[in-house]
């Protein structure tokens, strides 16, 4: 059957009322799936008969809607509150629980980054008197710089005494006006323990020596460099190994530097 | 009109915005095929009812791709409306299903009157042919095979489909112009 044949044979308007029999229904579908004129025809004579029926019909009150709406809502809640899975409260209490994971998370990380930066803290602090402590040494050393560089200070390299200690070596700035002296003593051997090396202001005839002061303990100062006031005019400094806290007079056998002032 | 088939989709899938404009479409005709059968208004309005929530409840056993959407609520409607008819029958047999078409009901209703447009319906429906008013009614309204349609007006079986074919011709042309 063609197209024509089927819109002109009445099958159409059968259809639409549904009084089609099963077996045909398939080609009239098939038919309107195909051909757009089929699908016209039909919306037309749809369309004409749902205007005849309008027309028949008496006027709708609006209470019947109020009435399905209702009977609709009614079922539904019976159906959730029965078998039916109640999807908007397992995915709330699902929302919550993530919300409350997260907060946990962030919390915890949070308390992670107060550590760290307590630690962080702790760390510049320590690098900060470091470099306080650090400071501080060069400021002396620059300052024991200048002092010893000016010209108010001679240096004077005192050479070891070569029957106890041929490689020693110390230096003095001396400043005579001032009667102020600086020793280095980095040149001695490591004092042994319970030793200390003691300087002596020395007058060679008749020889006369008085004692300075003490070097202490080179390792514990860094610069190893010690400050000596009120020196009384020497002609020579010399420097022996006493017994901790010093002698009155030098043992020399342990004199380990010996030099005049004035070359 | 083409098939609102999105309407259609989103109610299947319990959109109650839908459900509601589909009722708008339909109800009307739904209403004025329900009060021919049974020929009271305050039942078919229950019947209406009735109808509408089985339309909701069952949206998801219509296909598309099967048959047309107002066909499917149309048979809804027809069933819905003689099986009340039938268990009211054995009680009152005065109406018979047959008896009374949707012309007469046009003229015997006076509610009819308030509608705007009631002159306009009378005009055309009047211009049916009596033969054309009683096939419509039959196949139509009441949901009669064409065998039943043919014993009842007492036609041979072919002559049912292009005298309705016809008859609905007619309607278009004045319906729609």
């Amino acid at each position: 059957m063609t197209k024509e044949e089927l819109i002109s044979s009445g099958k159409l308007e059968l259809y639409v009322c549904g009084a089609l029999p099963s077996e045909e229904i398939s080609e009239v579908e098939d038919a309107i799936a195909s051909y757009p004129e089929v699908k016209k025809e039909v919306e037309e004579i749809e369309a004409s008969l749902i205007s005849l029926a309008e027309t028949v019909a008496p006027p709708l009150p609006a209470m019947v809607w109020t009435s399905i709406l209702n009977s609709i809502r009614n079922v539904r809640s019976i159906n959730q509150s029965g078998t039916s899975t109640n999807w908007a409260a397992i995915s709330g209490w699902a929302a919550a629980i993530l919300c409350i994971g997260g907060i946990i998370w962030m919390l915890q990380q949070n308390n992670t980054l107060k550590e760290d930066i307590l630690i962080t803290t702790t760390e510049n602090t320590e690098l900060k008197s470091r470099i306080d402590l650090t400071e501080g040494k060069l400021t002396s050393v620059t300052d024991l710089l200048a002092i010893i560089g000016s010209k108010d200070y001679n240096a004077i390299t005192l050479p070891g005494n070569a029957a106890v200690a041929s490689e020693a070596f110390a230096k003095v700035y001396f400043n005579e006006t001032e009667k102020i002296a600086y020793f280095d003593g980095t040149g001695l051997p490591k004092a042994p323990v319970g030793k200390v090396y003691q300087v002596w202001s020395l007058k060679l005839d008749p020889l006369t020596p008085t004692s300075v002061g003490l070097l202490g303990s080179i390792s514990e100062n860094d610069t190893g460099i010690f400050k000596f006031e009120n020196i009384p005019d020497p002609e020579a400094f010399g420097i022996t190994l006493e017994p901790e806290g010093g002698s009155e007079s030098p043992t020399l056998s342990q004199l380990y530097i010996l030099g005049t002032v004035s070359p | 009109m083409e098939q609102p088939n999105a309407l259609i989709l989103e109610m299947q899938n319990g959109n109650e915005k839908a459900f509601s404009r589909i009722y708008s479409l339909y109800s009307e005709a739904i209403f004025g095929i329900i009060n021919s059968i049974v020929l009271d208004e305050s039942v078919a309005e229950e019947i209406l009812q009735d109808v509408f929530v089985k339309i909701w409840n069952n949206a998801k056993s219509y296909d598309i791709n099967k048959g047309r959407f107002f066909t499917w609520l149309l048979n809804i409607a027809r069933n819905a409306a003689i099986d009340h008819t039938r268990s009211k029958a054995s009680k009152n047999s005065k109406k018979n299903l047959s008896a009374t078409n949707f012309v007469n009901i046009l003229f015997d209703s006076d509610s009819l009157n308030q509608k705007t447009n009631a002159i306009g319906i009378r005009n055309f429906v009047d211009k049916l042919k009596p033969a054309c008013i009683k096939i419509i009614d039959l196949l139509f309204f009441k949901g009669y095979t064409q065998a039943d349609a043919a014993k009842t007006l007492d036609i041979p079986l072919g002559t049912i489909k292009t005298r309705n074919r016809n008859c609905i011709k007619d309607l278009r042309t004045m319906v729609l112009g």
